[in-house]
């Protein structure tokens, strides 16, 4: 997913565009779950647009739909074929630039050790610092998560220059759960009314001056909901 | 007596004069380009470490941004300030060279800004050669040559290749393409240019005797540099062949009063231009015949500073074929409806008046002798296919349609709506749906229009274009293409007046399609562009260059554009009438601020120097 990494990298935030990120765990009790990425990025069309019209940009070339396609279609083949990764999805609107990838699995060590592979397998570099980050640790009642610190470097990469377009853009990182969520850390966090699910929203700007600020520690209620 | 002494003294003198090494004797023959400094008193405040920031510095960066010139000055650095400062480029089909010739002053100041070059050669026919790991640098009498010569790729790879295979090598690459991954890889390398950085060189050879093809290559482009330098060494110092003595033009160009020079020789850019190779090999008769009708066409120009402002007189002439052509092409009458459209807050616009028909008649009576001469069967096809269009098109219909006078305007940066997707939150769960919502994005808002007889002719295509689709709709003063830019925004057509207008301005479709009437452009304005020849211009730098949405431009556009930012004034663009030898224009820039005259003259140099790269 180096490759992951370098489109979400182009796509995303080459553009200094207006973005809208979600990032949407669910968990269950036994470990397993569902994790969905979407990246929204409609508001900026025709920036995205005016740049995909361009052989390259920085010096860095610019890929076509096709070979953008091509790639995500690899990841999605090379992450189902990881050790308890299932049902991998990725659906890519061109028209709008929303592109929403979605996987289960087992169990949160084996959502990023095969996040890890995927991308390790995708790209020619024998290691990336950021993927040995551990951002998920769960331990049956309590809930420690903050964003993959790739997305996090790329964030912090960001052109300071187009700080209004920044604070335009939005992450959202939501944690459902099938418990009931007892408490939780992360002040600027919400509860949905159904009491299983935490949601932390922030700018891009934000959170490009602060990696942490979407960091949560979610505690569970130890009875069944 | 007294008068003998006198001719004598006065012959002497000339002589002197004549002779005497001047810096522009040692711009190379080869250069295509050169600016050429006359007052270059005028930069002797000009830090070293602020003009090594110039594009047209680049090459010479690996000498100066070692620490040597740290706070040091032009006059630090043992320059001659009577004599010219030349900066000169050429590109050919075997090398390309890069350089500055000028007056020195004192060689010890001289090397201590250049202080990485040694001494190759002590007395090459009276100069003295040093070289460091880039550049030459080559001094005679008081006068200095900084040279880089670069052979082109093409031909070390036409080299190496030809002596990699009369060695009896196989094909270098197959066998590369072996040893390397399959085509999915190479894929990957071109997307991901980080990569490079992992690119696997091939294995030395079993024999350490024997190069492989990228040592070989290496070692075919060191011999050829230095070929190519000492052929150049050789024609300036030995055959005295320089630019000033193998063209008039620039020898007559640089005596002018004026306090900076330019020389640009089309010609000879065309000689070298890559795009032309068919003809040149396939059919040279027929590049001859093209080549003669480019002879003579050079650009030549003064550089004028005056308070606050610094003028180009830019004389661009041309051989009398295409002059012809020329001549006829802009003898067009203006036309006054473009000046209704060009709003006074416009920052940017530019008016371009010819006459197509005209130009097109002149061009087939001067070019379709030449391609009806040539004995090439794909080439009598064409010129078969060109006269039975040429009986059968409606030119009347064809040139009422696209007269080829033009104007384009850039009025800066508006909002405009375009749609999105937004998430909304179910406050129970979290759960999030998509909808349709209202975006504003940021939109450069350019108008582009041309003068047309043939209204009906756009309106008939319009007509059709809208029962195919729904995109194209008729608005009554105006037609709208929905999702015609980038598939976000609508672009608007104005068809009326005697003009087809282009724009994503809604506000000029809907409010001004007869024009901006008291907000158009001024009396005084209007009568400028009116009184110029086939072309006029105005940009206010400030308020369009920084404006400019850089990310849709090339990349060499994107250095022109930050070759001129943060720069406040006014650039103007007028042209004479054409005749069959030449067009004058006059590059006039206002400027505005405490920058230094020089500053400004050398920001002006650098955007040249990238426009004409």
């Amino acid at each position: 997913m180096r490759y992951f990494a370098l489109l979400i990298a182009f796509l995303l935030f080459g553009l200094s565009s207006c973005i809208e990120i979600i990032d949407d765990l669910t968990v269950k009790s036994d470990g397993s779950g569902t994790f969905k990425y979407t990246v929204n990025l409609s508001s900026s069309k025709v920036k995205v647009n005016s740049i995909l019209a361009l052989d390259s940009i920085d010096g860095k070339k610019v890929p076509s739909i096709d070979e953008i396609k091509l790639k995500i279609d690899q990841f999605v083949k090379t992450l189902d074929a990881q050790n308890g990764i299932s049902n991998v999805k990725a659906e890519a609107n061109y028209t709008d630039f929303i592109i929403k990838f979605s996987c289960d699995f087992t169990n949160v060590t084996l959502l990023q050790e095969g996040l890890k592979q995927s991308v390790m397998s995708m790209t020619k570099e024998k290691s990336i610092p950021e993927l040995e980050h551990n951002w998920l640790t769960w331990d049956g009642n309590k809930l420690v998560r903050s964003i993959p610190e790739i997305t996090g470097k790329k964030i912090s990469e960001l052109n300071e220059s187009d700080i209004e377009q920044l604070k335009k853009g939005t992450y959202t990182s939501i944690t459902r759960f099938d418990k009931v969520v007892e408490k939780y850390e992360n002040q600027a966090a919400q509860l949905s009314k159904s009491k299983t699910a935490v949601m932390v929203k922030t700018d891009t700007y934000k959170l490009k001056e602060n990696q942490d600020v979407l960091e949560n520690t979610i505690y569970l209620t130890s009875g069944k909901n | 007596m007294k008068l003998k002494y006198f001719i004598y003294s006065a012959f002497i003198l000339n002589i002197s004069l004549l002779f005497s090494q001047k810096s522009e004797h040692l711009i190379p023959k080869d250069a295509v380009t050169v600016f050429s400094i006359n007052n270059i008193n005028l930069l002797q405040k000009i830090s070293m470490d602020e003009l090594i920031t110039y594009d047209f510095m680049e090459e010479v960066h690996q000498e100066l941004f070692d620490g040597s010139t740290t706070g040091k000055t032009l006059k630090d650095s043992g320059l001659d300030f009577d004599q010219k400062l030349n900066v000169f480029y050429g590109k050919g089909l075997k090398n390309e060279i890069s350089g500055f010739s000028f007056g020195v002053k004192s060689q010890q100041d001289l090397f201590s800004v250049f202080d990485d070059f040694e001494l190759i050669h002590e007395d090459y026919h009276g100069a003295q050669v040093y070289g460091s790991f880039f550049n030459n640098l080559i001094i005679k009498e008081n006068s200095a040559l900084l040279i880089r010569v670069e052979p082109t790729m093409e031909f070390i790879d036409e080299m190496t290749d030809s002596i990699w295979y009369a060695r009896g090598n196989e094909s270098a690459f197959d066998l590369y393409e072996e040893d390397g991954g399959d085509e999915g890889e190479i894929m990957d390398e071109e997307f991901d240019d980080e990569n490079t950085d992992e690119t696997e060189f091939p294995q030395a050879s079993d024999d350490p005797n024997e190069k492989n093809y990228y040592e070989l290559r290496d070692s075919v482009q060191l011999v050829i540099q230095r070929d190519q330098l000492d052929s150049i060494l050789h024609e300036l110092f030995v055959k005295n062949e320089n630019l000033v003595l193998s063209d008039t033009r620039f020898a007559e160009q640089i005596q002018h009063n004026s306090e900076g020079v330019f020389y640009m020789d089309n010609s000879r850019n065309l000689e070298k231009s890559n795009g032309l190779w068919y003809f040149q090999t396939v059919l040279p008769s027929l590049y001859q015949d093209i080549k003669e009708l480019y002879t003579g066409n050079v650009i030549l120009g003064d550089m004028y500073l005056k308070d606050n402002s610094v003028e180009f007189n830019i004389d661009a002439r041309y051989g009398e074929k295409l002059g012809s052509i020329y001549e006829q092409m802009n003898d067009s009458k203006f036309d006054k409806n473009v000046l209704k459209y060009i709003p006074q807050s416009s920052t940017g616009y530019f008016t371009y008046n010819v006459d197509l028909r005209k130009a097109y008649e002149k061009a087939y009576e001067v070019i379709m002798p030449i391609l009806s001469d040539e004995k090439n069967a794909q080439i009598s096809m064409n010129v078969l296919t060109i006269e039975l269009l040429n009986e059968y098109i409606n030119k009347d219909a064809l040139f009422g349609t696209y007269k080829g006078s033009m104007f384009g305007s850039f009025n800066g940066i508006k909002k405009i709506k375009t749609k999105k997707i937004e998430f909304y939150y179910n406050e129970e769960t979290f759960e999030y749906g998509e909808r349709e919502a209202v975006a504003e994005e940021d939109m450069p808002v350019f108008t582009f229009g041309f003068s047309i007889d043939r209204n009906d002719i756009p309106e008939k295509v319009m007509k059709h274009l809208s029962r195919l689709t729904s995109k194209v709709k008729n608005m009554g003063d105006y037609w709208r293409m929905d999702n015609a830019i980038l598939d976000a925004a609508p672009v608007y057509l104005i068809n009326k007046n005697g003009l087809f207008i282009i724009t994503n301005d809604e506000d000029l479709a809907v409010y001004h399609s007869n024009g901006y009437g008291k907000e158009a452009l001024t009396k005084a304005t209007a009568k400028k562009a009116k009184k110029s020849g086939f072309m006029y211009g105005s940009v206010d730098i400030a308020q369009t260059i920084s404006r400019f949405p850089t990310d849709i431009l090339n990349d060499k556009q994107n250095e022109m554009i930050q070759s001129l930012k943060g720069k406040s004034g006014k650039m103007e663009l007028t042209s004479s009438k054409t005749d069959s030898n030449h067009t004058t224009f006059d590059l006039k820039y206002v400027y505005s601020g405490q920058e230094s005259s020089a500053k400004h003259l050398l920001d002006l140099i650098n955007t040249i120097y990238v426009v004409s790269k």
